[in-house]
């Protein structure tokens, strides 16, 4: 059962599945390591791109009772990681300009438990998620301050499985205040699905863009709030054709905009990536 | 993608959308009715089966027939027997009817059988499955419709014949059927538990015919349709419209058992010159089993009205066949595993949240189909 695989992968490698954690924590440097405030990144820029070879190997996951060779040889292509980690850099630049203070938990920083949950394996995500609790517990963690979507969304969920869960949860996004455009393109968004219509953040990052001076396209029918489609990642462990053929309808639609894709979800770029060169983290393009 | 569905759900996503988006901005009314429906029919789904007692008595009471089946084979039995054999017969629309099976089995009883709703009309004569729970052909472009219509009927039509055109064939083509029909068959919108009246929301006209025309009126309805009031029922009839796209509606129909009249010395008699017979048969088929269950129960509060389809990723890339026919797209992938034990379409939900917010029930569709995977995933562990 691909759940239980997962959790015990979890375990395992501390993350669905195995991978080199230096991956995760290389492009962090003088972030203190103890910190009541911690930077999360759950290692989801970093790995993005391998989602596409992990969800190849899912439908002989059981046959295989363990990827742990994999870990080994597969890992993102050098300017896939080298991308991911200018990102982060950037988000602590503009966290620290905007006067926050964090840390980072380096190779201890656990996984969320995103994929658990967004694969209907609501038991493993309730253990999961609990054992993950204990530790920033234990580590002392009081706030957390998260990148990405998907994390966001595992972690503001912990308090469906968690009794009295005192830990706050906060994404980069809601504390910049300031910020600003580095080029004149014009873009047009492709929204987050969690952040526009599961964690009202929607707002928040337009407000970034607007305010930095990028200008954008908007179409109702394509960038609106009920209309925007998915970039189809989500689906991709169960059905890798289908979550390439939303990619691919999503960047026919944007590109009929515009040919300069916003993004501001590390999935968002991987999947839509594959149809498209001209992709940019919001955290890219403002200053 | 399949090219004709691309043309054409990209026509109907451009004269749909933007339609209802104005219809609930111009008539804000619809949004406190939307609320207030809601409310109304959880009130039902927390106790349904007294509901359905009630409904039952409050038929009885117009002079009407009304009947509580489990499953198919019970409400076929049921249809075939009040139907017989050698008749005409007009179905209104109903999805329900499609569910359970009711127009190929009363073919096979020897019947005529035709679907009247024009998307209905186009399925029978493809002999293909629903692609939309309200506009049933939605996955066929005009020019498929013209092609259709010449090959099986004969019309005189092209891929160059208007949409008027196509719709004037058919409307010359069917009315014959519905004068001489002996059974109409519908569905319905909405059934008020206080005083036993079946309520339907339409424009094309078909309903009222097949109600009013036939000498036999039955209306198969899946037991979620009650509501507590006819106030409520009506009201749900114009929020389906609204947020259908097409409001106001051309047709609201309200029959509450037999026709009847007290015109001579204000004596009620029955028949008039409507149907004489009325039958209402309510349809569980897993429905009071979700309504146990606090999330499932939420599926259950669906008026129908499609507008989830149009607004989801998946339903557009699957070429409109997500889900077990009649239930696509979201709302169908939740309708499947209540209705046929598949799990399987809940699975490739992307949680895009797009149906949610356009759900004029408020449904968390994403949720419900959350918990219907982790459902699916304990019974595979």
């Amino acid at each position: 059962m691909l759940g239980k695989l997962i959790y015990e992968n979890l375990q395992k490698y501390g993350f669905p599945y195995p991978i080199d954690k230096h991956i995760c924590s290389s492009w962090a440097k003088d972030i203190p390591k103890q910190s009541s405030t911690i930077l999360y990144t759950s290692c989801m820029y970093q790995t993005a791109s391998l989602s596409e070879i992990y969800s190849k190997f899912i439908p002989y996951a059981e046959k295989l009772s363990a990827f742990s060779f994999l870990g080994k040889y597969i890992k993102p292509k050098k300017e896939e990681l080298d991308r991911a980690y200018k990102i982060l850099n950037r988000i602590v630049q503009l966290l620290k300009r905007n006067g926050i203070e964090f840390g980072y938990l380096y190779e201890e920083e656990p996984y969320s438990g995103a994929i658990l949950l967004e694969l209907g394996f609501l038991d493993e995500f309730s253990a999961y998620a609990k054992s993950v609790y204990k530790f920033f517990k234990e580590k002392g963690i009081k706030r957390i301050i998260t990148v990405d979507p998907h994390t966001h969304n595992a972690l503001t969920r912990y308090q469906e499985f968690i009794d009295k869960m005192d830990i706050e949860v906060v994404n980069y996004l809601e504390l910049i205040k300031d910020a600003k455009a580095i080029s004149d393109i014009t873009f047009v968004v492709h929204d987050s699905c969690l952040y526009s219509r599961f964690l009202n953040l929607r707002d928040k990052y337009r407000e970034i863009i607007e305010k930095s001076g990028i200008k954008t396209i908007e179409d109702e029918l394509v960038t609106g709030n009920d209309t925007a489609f998915c970039c189809g990642s989500p689906i991709k462990p169960i059905n890798p054709e289908l979550s390439d053929k939303i990619a691919k309808a999503r960047v026919q639609q944007l590109t009929k905009l515009s040919n300069n894709i916003l993004v501001v979800c590390p999935m968002c770029y991987a999947n839509l990536s594959k149809h498209h060169e001209n992709i940019k983290d919001l955290t890219e393009v403002i200053e | 993608m399949n090219q004709e569905w691309d043309i054409a759900i990209q026509r109907t996503i451009n004269n749909n959308v933007p339609r209802v988006s104005k219809i609930l901005k111009e008539h804000q009314y619809i949004l406190e009715l939307a609320k207030k429906l809601r409310e109304a029919k959880l009130k039902i789904l927390s106790n349904l089966e007294e509901y359905i007692e009630q409904t039952l008595e409050s038929v009885k009471r117009t002079g009407g027939n009304a009947y509580f089946v489990k499953d198919p084979s019970e409400a076929r039995e049921l249809v075939g027997k009040i139907v017989g054999k050698g008749k005409i017969v007009v179905f209104g629309k109903s999805m329900v009817a499609y569910e359970l099976g009711i127009r190929k089995y009363l073919a096979q009883l020897g019947n005529e059988v035709w679907e009247t709703d024009l998307g209905e009309f186009l399925i029978q004569l493809a002999d293909e499955p629903p692609s939309h729970i309200i506009a049933p052909a939605i996955h066929m472009t005009k020019e498929r419709v013209a092609k259709l219509l010449k090959e099986k009927l004969g019309f005189d039509v092209s891929e160059n014949s208007t949409h008027e055109e196509l719709v004037q064939k058919v409307r010359e083509f069917l009315r014959n059927k519905f004068l001489s029909a002996n059974v109409g068959i519908t569905g319905a919108n909405a059934v008020a538990a206080d005083v036993g009246s079946i309520v339907l929301v339409e424009n094309e006209g078909n309903i009222r015919m097949s109600t009013v025309v036939p000498p036999v009126h039955i209306a198969i309805v899946g037991v979620e349709k009650i509501v507590p009031t006819l106030e409520d029922a009506l009201n749900e009839a114009l929020v389906q419209a609204a947020y259908a796209g097409l409001y106001p509606p051309t047709y609201i129909n309200v029959t509450s058992g037999p026709s009847s009249t007290g015109d001579i010395e204000m004596k009620r008699v029955s028949p008039a010159h409507g149907p004489k017979e009325f039958h209402l048969i309510l349809v569980d088929n897993g429905r009071i089993k979700a309504s146990k269950d606090e999330i499932l129960r939420e599926a259950l509060l669906c008026i129908r009205c499609g507008r989830c389809h149009l607004h989801c990723p998946v339903y557009r890339v699957l070429d409109g066949m997500w889900g077990d026919a009649p239930y696509t797209g979201p709302m169908g992938a939740m309708w499947s595993y209540i209705i046929y034990g598949d799990g399987k379409p809940a699975t490739y939900c992307t949680h895009s949240g797009n149906c949610k917010e356009v759900c004029p029930m408020k449904i968390n569709i994403p949720k419900v189909l959350e918990y219907i995977k982790y459902l699916e995933n304990k019974k595979q562990s």
